[in-house]
């Protein structure tokens, strides 16, 4: 019995050593996908995210494959797609690789990406994916951000955001109209807090911004005091030091995740392949969480982000075909109820 | 004078000029047809976008079922009405406020003794370096009812009165100040080559200075002061980052901030935003048709075959209170925005709880240059820019040029049909121009798309009405006496435009070229669809910084394309000045 043991066990820990580069390997691609792809040397990257974070996200891949040079094209949004639309139609989509915020959007192009799955497809939570073709390389949640030197009582929690004592344009919101991101924020504040959340919080005089970025620079400049942000926008001011903090509320974060795909004219696809199996490894996402604020759709996260407890802190993620059919007249809504024109 | 009459009786003696009759419509024909492949055959993409639902690269031309859909959503919509008029107010009180600055330096710098006008008239051309997205930023550093700098100052110095640049009010001074350079470029030629004569003979006649001023100097100059204000107020109406960063904390929507929006939210609306950029287009038709109305049948010609300096009136003791002017307009326009620029360029955070934090020099550090210039993209970015400016500064400059002249100074047929092409491109926003170039160009054999040469030919189209405008107050300035002088030398038509147009037109061309140069370097709108990551230029980085929320990087780089434009405007300065001075020693 007792040699039986030691026979299994010699036998597993001979499997496990063998198994063990083999794994290192296979955590972001055979020995022949990396040496194809440092053959071909460089990829392009379309994004639709910041472009100081992808640069960030480059320059850690790089670490790990030297040899890849990644040139980036990034453009808002709406604008990246109408490119990569055009470019496609006429022969010259330019990117290997595409990363982008809106799943209906990229859902929309899946015809022009190849098949694809990461090395760890079956880590990732499965309502995070509307193709099997397209990847949430990047997931980034909201978080409630207040300014540390002008608001005494921070907010704790999504309905704090509709307490009186924050009224006069004490608060800022990014418009829901204005992209997905925000949609998902309001979806989730109607289906999850209740259908006069708006309404109460509207009520206490909002100040509304275009996007993001600017918002969160307003929050640091004392513009407004309380705003809620993406977190990866507000997370690497704090870490620089900028008068803020951003805490993660107990009713849910939303999530939004990415859909990145490799596109099936890709001129460097063994690059391509890598740089997402890359991107979306245990190691891609956790340097994503822990240097940009990013969060993961992975199901078991390797890492959280600071102040994220597991046991209190829940993920919310839209229904994709609610999140489609209820955008417009709910979006028209909000407008109504904030009184935003569009 | 000597040396060109020889030159010139030499040139009786030359053989056979070409046959001008075939010459010129042969010349008009090329014109035309570049002007066709610049501007008719993207605007043709865009009244395709705006006629219907389809992307014409996309869905091919099959798909094209024109409706009137859009236009008539547009037209309903209360939301671009308000915008429609807000834009309206914004603009029109700009350009009157841009009118008055303008005017009031142009006389200051060309027609008085105030003191240190060379180094005033350098200055007061600065703001027509800055993007109007860092001007709209740095205004909102300054004016912010909350936290802007002006109003922390005012708060230290107990003072109750508060700024509030988030409003129309504040869009209008903003729009005012950063486009009177537009109005003084035109008005300071115009003064400049305006013969003093008919003053003399007005002041002879009894009239005060002020009279002669309002009676005889600024209705001699009334083309350039309409030109001036005309192209002020459409490229204010085409400005996106003012309106943007000022417009928008206050709920203000303008014209570009709509069609901003449209093609930013997903999906984006192209089809709706060509559609409000073809009634911009409609606007801006009426306006030129009225200007040409207004100055058809009139002659301005003020430059004469007769040698004359510009004359100086001599102010006395008023010539400091002009120069106090002077200063006071450069502190606002120059100073303050460009101190908001180094503070948040400087400072990590932009923080600023009061008046004595301002001075915590804890606070200040190179962090956000150093972050700047450790991203790859920036010195690749600075080279492109370069690059194109000058491609797009000499194409443009001879196209300007040559229809300039062939508009200004010949009668052959069509060149009104050149003339209105040229000018068709002043009213579609740059985002909205930007697609329709790229659904017009992608697909043309050869490789243009992803090179540096597409971004150059979009800046010269675009950017033609405004070369093509500074240029012709130049050719309508020279009389036709001189051109008729060399003619009868027997000097043949380029002969002419060689040894008297040019020279004579050189500081138009010079300015215009310039101009050409600097507008290259801004343009963010054309520059978002066309550039590829080899090719990407200044002010799509810029406008990365800016969409990163992060003020400081934005302040610290612009803060470095505002010095590589100063550096470069000083060299150009200096070369022209010199060639100026080589010249006169030749004559």
């Amino acid at each position: 019995m007792q040699r039986r043991t030691m026979t299994a066990t010699a036998i597993g820990l001979a499997l496990g050593l063998a198994a063990l580069p083999a794994m290192a390997q296979n955590e972001f691609g055979s020995k022949e996908l990396i040496a194809a792809a440092e053959k071909e040397g460089a990829l392009t990257y379309y994004t639709a995210n910041f472009a100081e974070t992808e640069q960030e996200v480059i320059k850690e891949f790089n670490k790990r494959f030297p040899k890849i040079k990644v040139s980036m094209v990034r453009a808002p949004g709406g604008q990246l797609i109408t490119r990569i639309k055009t470019e496609a139609a006429a022969g010259k989509l330019g990117a290997d690789v595409v990363n982008h915020s809106d799943r209906g959007l990229m859902l929309e192009l899946a015809d022009l990406f190849q098949d694809y799955a990461p090395p760890n497809a079956a880590d990732y939570r499965p309502d995070a994916l509307v193709s099997p073709k397209l990847w949430p390389g990047v997931t980034l949640g909201w978080a409630i951000a207040y300014n540390t030197a002008l608001v005494k009582n921070a907010p704790k929690t999504w309905m704090d955001l509709t307490k009186p004592e924050y009224k006069n344009k004490m608060i800022g919101q990014v418009v829901a109209p204005s992209g997905g991101t925000t949609w998902t924020r309001s979806m989730f504040e109607r289906q999850v807090l209740g259908e006069d959340y708006w309404k109460k919080q509207a009520e206490l005089g909002i100040a509304m911004y275009p996007s993001g970025a600017p918002l969160s620079d307003a929050l640091v400049r004392g513009e407004v005091t309380i705003a809620p942000l993406l977190y990866n926008i507000i997370y690497t001011k704090i870490v620089e030091g900028a008068p803020a903090e951003a805490i993660f509320a107990p009713e849910g974060v939303p999530i939004i995740p990415y859909a990145d795909g490799i596109t099936k004219t890709a001129k460097s696809p063994n690059a391509a392949k890598l740089f997402m199996n890359w991107r979306l490894s245990k190691e891609g996402q956790a340097f994503q969480i822990t240097k940009l604020g990013n969060i993961t759709s992975l199901k078991e996260p390797p890492a959280f982000p600071k102040g994220w407890d597991p046991k209190v802190v829940k993920v919310w993620v839209p229904n994709f075909e609610q999140f489609e059919k209820l955008r417009t007249p709910w979006i028209e809504e909000w407008n109504k109820t904030y009184g935003y024109r569009q | 004078m000597t040396a060109t009459s020889v030159e010139a009786l030499a040139a009786v003696n030359e053989v056979q000029r070409p046959p001008r009759r075939l010459a010129a419509p042969l010349w008009v024909a090329a014109l035309l047809l570049l002007l066709t492949f610049l501007v008719i055959y993207p605007l043709l993409m865009l009244v395709f976008g705006a006629l219907s639902d389809s992307n014409p690269i996309v869905d091919g031309f099959g798909a094209f079922k024109p409706s009137a859909k859009h236009f008539l959503e547009v037209l309903a919509n209360p939301n671009v009405h308000l915008a429609f008029f807000n834009a309206l107010a914004a603009c029109g009180g700009g350009t009157i406020l841009a009118v008055v600055i303008g005017l009031a330096f142009s006389w200051i710098v060309v027609r008085t003794n105030t003191p240190f006008k060379g180094f005033i008239a350098g200055a007061s051309m600065i703001p027509l370096f800055v993007p109007p997205l860092v001007a709209g930023v740095a205004w909102g550093i300054l004016g912010s009812p909350k936290t802007g700098l002006l109003n922390t100052a005012l708060k230290w110095m107990n003072i109750d009165f508060r700024f509030d640049f988030y409003s129309m009010s504040g869009l209008i001074i903003v729009f005012g100040i950063y486009y009177a350079p537009y109005v003084y470029m035109f008005t300071a030629s115009a003064l400049k080559n305006m013969d003093p004569s008919l003053e003399e003979a007005s002041e002879v006649a009894g009239a005060s200075a002020f009279t002669t001023i309002f009676t005889i100097t600024f209705p001699l100059i009334a083309p350039a002061i309409l030109a001036g204000s005309l192209l002020s107020f459409v490229v204010m109406l085409g400005i996106y980052g003012v309106p943007a960063a000022l417009g928008a904390p206050a709920n203000i929507n303008v014209l570009t901030t709509y069609i901003f929006k449209l093609t930013a939210w997903s999906p984006p609306l192209y089809n709706t935003a060509a559609a409000v950029a073809i009634l911009l287009m409609a606007v801006t038709a009426i306006l030129v048709w009225a200007q040409q109305r207004l100055l058809s049948g009139r002659s301005f010609a003020t430059v004469a075959g007769k040698a004359f300096r510009p004359r100086s009136l001599n102010l006395g003791k008023w010539r400091w209170f002009t120069f106090g002017l002077a200063l006071t307009y450069l502190f606002v326009v120059v100073v303050l925005p460009t101190l908001a620029l180094i503070i948040a360029a400087f400072r990590k955070f932009l923080f600023i709880k009061d008046f004595d934090a301002l001075f915590d020099m804890k606070q200040y550090s190179w962090v956000h240059f150093n972050s700047v210039f450790d991203n790859p993209l920036t010195m690749l970015s600075i080279w492109n820019t370069l690059k194109v400016g000058a491609l797009t500064a000499v194409v443009g400059g001879a196209l300007a040029f040559a229809i300039g002249y062939t508009v200004n100074r010949t009668n052959v047929a069509g060149r009104k049909s050149i003339d209105m092409l040229a000018t068709l491109p002043i009213a579609i926003p740059g985002l909205v121009v930007g697609v329709a170039y790229l659904w017009a160009w992608i697909g043309l054999p050869g490789g243009l798309y992803g090179t540096l040469w597409i971004l150059a030919l979009a800046f010269v189209a675009r950017f033609m009405p405004d070369t093509v405008k500074a240029l012709s107050t130049s050719f309508m300035q020279i009389h036709k006496e001189l051109e008729e002088a060399a003619w009868i030398c027997g000097r043949g038509l380029l002969g002419t435009i060689r040894t008297i147009v040019l020279p004579l037109a050189r500081p138009g061309v010079v300015a215009s070229m310039t101009l050409l140069f600097v507008l290259a370097v801004r343009e963010l709108g054309s520059s978002l669809f066309l550039y590829t990551s080899d090719t990407t230029v200044m002010a799509v980085l810029l406008l990365d910084y800016y969409e990163g929320g992060n003020v400081g990087k934005t302040a610290a780089f612009s803060l470095v394309q505002t010095l590589i434009l100063a550096v470069l405007l000083g060299f150009t300065t200096w070369l022209s000045r010199d060639a100026a001075q080589g010249s006169a020693r030749v004559g």
